[in-house]
């Protein structure tokens, strides 16, 4: 359980996370979405007190990170894979991790072929690819068979068959009772991998919620309504408080009004209805639609 | 979880951080390069210096070692005349356990395993020092020998059971020991290699030269003075043979003591300073 309060950080005059709030609890896959630069990274180095908050705090299982007795035990974490000296190997570095916590060698050699590092673990890892980097991050993350994993951006650099095993692997962790928390700026990711999503926006959190229910929220609302007696329809619809956009060949776009409550509206005033749908949306779409305004840098057109 | 069954749970203990900084120490290259360069250096030159001493006097003091001096002096002169090189090959080491670790961004892994982050700092310093000491101690034992056997064959009679020689050899060692743990300090308050091995070999090996120009141009005994209070000239008194302290002419001369004194005021300072700003600092 990781529990956040408030939790604000600034850089000289810029705020990387802005006040704050938010629960990851055990037994599931949480994801942690957002654009580049929205403070994911931040907010999970100031959950293992790499960095200091400017304000609020957050706590893992109850405390604070810094007061844990054996923090590789009760929490793992992968921050990014360059958190490595170059010059040594990997073995190397999972057994001086290791006995900071008298964790046995057994262990050392056990997430070594749980990651499928074997045939590299003697080798520095300086000429390491991005993909086994994070292999051994992840690795390392694992040395204290933790109660708590925190992964930021895990399928970064790992082929395809390394994606399906950090998403297999996470929902075993999780189906243990362990508290997972893993942030990804792909959402398509996420939505195969979470079963909750906090979705972070320029240092805020606008989203904390089940899969489902962000894409629900964001396309949901939109329902598509297609009848030849439009105005009469948008009228009733207005009313009710629905926002009515008219598109192309007769079709209207409703928010804020659900689909059977339009169909009731059309059969009270006799209105001929064509078509009437919910736009079911996707993940991705409910992402976009949620830090549209959030992106610090868009990827303008050339004007 | 799955395995919580174990009776004794393996948690953070200061023996086990010492023993992670002793691992990450032992498995880095540049770690044994450091050390053999050390030991190259210091037993090397002692030989060298052995052997082209002049050893009847003629030439006044001309030598990096004058033999008019005594043969005890001379010969600790001699078995420690590589120290002034070795020093900066420890003191690049020190520099490079904790700013290598700033580099590559292992300190993040460090300080997550060790989230008070002091331990671990203090364990990179010990584990450093007790090395640096032994490897020290190879050298300049070896040092030593060497030097007597070829003296001695060069027909200079040693009294090789002199405690004033022994206790230079002890302190040209703890000098190594201490001016690597001034070094890792220094590191650690700038984090990047190589302004911090700038640094080290400005306080360490510039500035006495720039200090003793600058006495011997002007003949400002200020010069001098401050100049006896750097690291290396302050260590210097630590494995000179029977250094007497005086102040004459007001030129300031330490003993053995003062410039032990002085040394660990700088790697207390220094420490204190590094410690201060590594636990305040984002990672």
């Amino acid at each position: 359980m990781i529990e956040a309060f408030g939790l604000t950080k600034r850089y000289g005059d810029k705020t990387a996370v802005d006040d704050v709030s938010f629960t990851v609890k055990p037994g599931m896959v949480t994801g942690f979405l957002g654009p580049n630069g929205a403070g994911k990274s931040t907010t999970m180095r100031l959950i293992v007190g790499l960095d200091h908050p400017s304000a609020g705090k957050v706590t893992v299982g109850g405390k604070r990170y810094e007061d844990l007795k054996a923090p590789l035990r009760e929490v793992g974490v992968l921050l990014d894979a360059k958190a490595v000296h170059t010059g040594r190997t990997a073995e190397n570095h999972l057994l001086a991790l290791a006995a900071t916590h008298g964790i046995p060698k057994k262990r050392v050699a056990e997430v070594i072929a749980l990651t499928g590092l074997e045939s590299v673990a003697r080798r520095r890892v300086g000429g390491f690819s991005l993909g086994m980097g994070q292999r051994l991050g992840i690795a390392a993350a694992l040395l204290g068979d933790p109660a708590t994993l925190i992964l930021d951006e895990p399928v970064n650099g790992l082929d395809p068959e390394g994606v399906i095993w950090v998403r297999t692997l996470s929902q075993a962790l999780a189906k243990e009772g362990r508290t997972v928390f893993l942030s990804s700026h792909l959402m398509s990711e996420m939505a195969l991998t979470a079963e909750h999503i906090i979705v972070l926006g320029r240092g805020r959190v606008i989203a904390d919620a089940p899969v489902g229910d962000i894409v629900a929220r964001a396309a949901g609302g939109a329902v598509n309504v297609r009848t030849p007696d439009g105005s009469k329809l948008t009228t009733a619809m207005t009313k009710e408080g629905a926002t009515v956009t008219p598109s192309h060949n007769g079709l209207l776009v409703v928010t804020g009004l659900a689909a059977p409550r339009i169909g009731e509206l059309a059969a009270r005033d006799g209105v001929v209805l064509h078509e009437l749908s919910t736009d079911a949306g996707t993940l991705e779409e409910a992402y976009l639609a949620l830090t549209a305004d959030e992106v610090e840098y868009h990827a303008g057109g050339l004007q | 979880m799955t395995t919580t069954t174990a009776a004794r749970q393996p948690h953070l203990t200061f023996g086990g951080i010492l023993r992670s900084e002793w691992i990450k120490l032992r498995s880095l290259r540049s770690t044994l390069w450091c050390y053999l360069i050390f030991v190259v250096l210091t037993v090397g030159f002692a030989a060298l210096v052995a052997v082209a001493l002049p050893t009847d006097g003629s030439t006044g003091g001309r030598g990096p070692v004058d033999a008019s001096a005594g043969v005890e002096p001379t010969w600790l002169g001699v078995a420690t005349v590589g120290v002034a090189f070795g020093q900066l090959v420890i003191a690049v080491l020190g520099a490079l356990v904790i700013t290598g670790e700033y580099g590559t961004g292992m300190i993040r892994s460090t300080f997550a395993a060790v989230p008070k982050r002091l331990p671990a700092i203090a364990a990179k310093a010990l584990a450093f020092g007790v090395v640096t000491i032994i490897v020290s101690t190879v050298a300049l034992v070896a040092s030593a020998m060497i030097s007597a056997a070829i003296l001695t064959g060069r027909g200079l009679t040693l009294d090789q059971g002199d405690p004033s020689f022994w206790w230079g050899i002890a302190g040209a060692i703890g000098y190594l020991a201490l001016i690597g743990i001034l070094s890792l300090a220094i590191g650690a308050i700038l984090r990047v290699s190589s302004g911090s091995i700038a640094t080290v070999v400005g306080i360490v090996f510039i500035a006495p030269i720039v200090l003793s120009l600058v006495g011997a141009l002007t003949r400002a005994t200020w010069a001098f003075n401050v100049a006896a209070f750097l690291p290396s000239n302050a260590g210097g008194q630590m494995y000179a043979y029977e250094p007497v302290a005086s102040s004459e002419g007001g030129v300031l001369t330490l003993d053995a003591t003062q410039g032990l004194l002085v040394v660990l005021a700088w790697v207390v300072v220094s420490g204190i300073a590094a410690l201060v700003l590594v636990k305040r600092r984002d990672t």
